[in-house]
């Protein structure tokens, strides 16, 4: 086992991981602007507005994201701008515009799952639409939805791997660039799915920490299970 | 304005259809074998003893919190070094199954969870073995309730068998691929890809549809 060639590129790695967090960090945080959107949208009253938001919804959940990666890279944005587009750039619009989708539908169960019971108490005890949507459903959805957000974020960061096959050095790419050399592929391999592992794991569990009780909720959950 | 020929589309077909081939090909074999190791895997976590059930949980939690990329990768590139040389097509059903196992068993022990504890501790005392009050109570009842879940991972199947294209598998992914770069042809490629995507996609959602109304059992609805 060659071990060593992990240490002596450390700071390539490193370097490589940030771009790959940089990444995550800022289309999780254009893809959440775009999917509170979508999610509002598709409950609109207007018809073609509503059908407008589910078919963009549905058609995106439908397609591979390297599809979109590639072809808004090598297709659509040098078309669009007439000049080379920069790895991050496109690999950045591709995953927000695949995980707006995911988010949308995340905020709509998420405003679904709210009990028509607890709309029509806050509308019986007078207040309006904006205190409604303030004080009684957003802070029953907003932690009815943290879970599924935090897992849709954790398969972002998986899902940045695939802006290494435009040609972003983030961390996978920069792993496949130290194993081209030296051809120790297995070692190079173990290590970044480690980095990956530690990142993801890391978040799902702090996640489960974070995880606030609904302080109105009010159905009861047993313990149900077999293993229990 | 970006002049649209949709006539190298048709030039494409032939290439088109057979990665379709090859992709539905990869697709059903790794669903297949996934569905066999999430089952094995969500038994052994969910009636196995502890050292079962520390693996299941362990190759579940390595295998989610990684990406299909890397998998992809170090089955073609780093299993060759401890002596296991697959055509890249089996390393890319290989990674698959074992991706999609992984999920496969988060939603096979949603719905096990589902089912009622007290059906399980009845179906003890009645004196069943635990493999056949898995087999005969809590999956049947499961597998109806998870069956829209279900489906949603033979899609991501679909859906993440493009990535094979990068360990050399001529997929469907892959001839669009070619055929864009081919002629600098990006946007009827890319809607070509887009809709034939959609299509596999939205039969499995059909389908899904179908055998849930299939398999229903009048007045019985799934716990939340």
């Amino acid at each position: 086992m060659h071990w060593i060639d992990i240490p002596e590129n450390f700071g390539f790695l490193m370097k490589g991981l940030l771009i790959t967090l940089k990444l995550a960090l800022i289309s999780t945080s254009g893809s959440l602007i775009i999917g509170v959107v979508l999610g509002i949208l598709r409950h609109s009253r207007l018809f073609l507005i509503s059908w407008l938001a589910v078919a963009y919804i549905e058609s995106v959940r439908s397609i591979p994201l390297i599809l979109f990666i590639v072809f808004i890279h090598f297709g659509a944005l040098p078309y669009l701008t007439g000049e080379p587009s920069s790895f991050f750039d496109s690999a950045c619009i591709a995953l927000i515009i695949f995980n707006s989708a995911y988010i949308a539908e995340i905020i709509r169960s998420g405003l679904n799952s709210v009990e028509k019971g607890h709309i029509d108490a806050a509308k019986s005890l007078g207040l309006n639409r904006i205190q409604r949507l303030t004080y009684i459903i957003l802070p029953l959805a907003v932690s009815r939805m943290t879970p599924a957000l935090v897992s849709q974020f954790i398969s972002l960061i998986k899902d940045t791997s695939l802006a290494s096959t435009i040609g972003l050095i983030e961390l996978t790419r920069s792993g496949e660039i130290i194993y081209e050399r030296t051809y120790h592929e297995t070692e190079i391999l173990i290590f970044i799915a480690f980095v990956y592992f530690l990142i993801c794991f890391g978040l799902s569990k702090l996640s489960i920490l974070l995880e606030t009780k609904p302080y109105m909720c009010t159905e009861n959950k047993e313990p149900v299970g077999a293993n229990q | 304005m970006y002049n649209f020929d949709a006539s190298v589309i048709i030039e494409a077909m032939p290439v088109l259809i057979a990665g379709i081939k090859i992709t539905l090909f990869i697709s059903v074999i790794s669903a297949i074998c996934a569905f066999v190791i999430g089952l094995i895997t969500v038994f052994l976590r969910t009636m196995g003893t502890k050292p079962f059930k520390f693996i299941a949980v362990s190759y579940v939690e390595i295998i989610r919190n990684t990406p299909l990329l890397i998998q992809l990768y170090f089955v073609y590139k780093a299993l060759p070094a401890f002596g296991l040389m697959l055509p890249p097509i089996w390393c890319g059903i290989l990674a698959l199954s074992i991706y999609t196992g992984a999920f496969i068993s988060e939603v096979l022990r949603a719905g096990i969870n589902s089912v009622a504890s007290e059906q399980y501790q009845a179906s003890i005392s009645l004196g069943l073995s635990k493999f056949q009050t898995f087999r005969l109570v809590i999956f049947p009842q499961a597998i109806r309730i998870i069956i829209p879940p279900l489906g949603s991972q033979f899609i991501n199947v679909i859906k993440n068998s493009s990535l094979v294209s990068f360990i050399s598998v001529t997929d469907l992914f892959y001839s669009i691929y070619k055929g864009a770069v081919d002629g600098f042809r990006f946007f009827e490629f890319f809607i070509t890809g887009a809709l034939i995507y959609m299509l596999l996609t939205g039969v499995i959602a059909l389908l899904t549809n179908i055998f849930e109304n299939l398999f229903r059992i009048q007045g019985r609805t799934a716990k939340a």
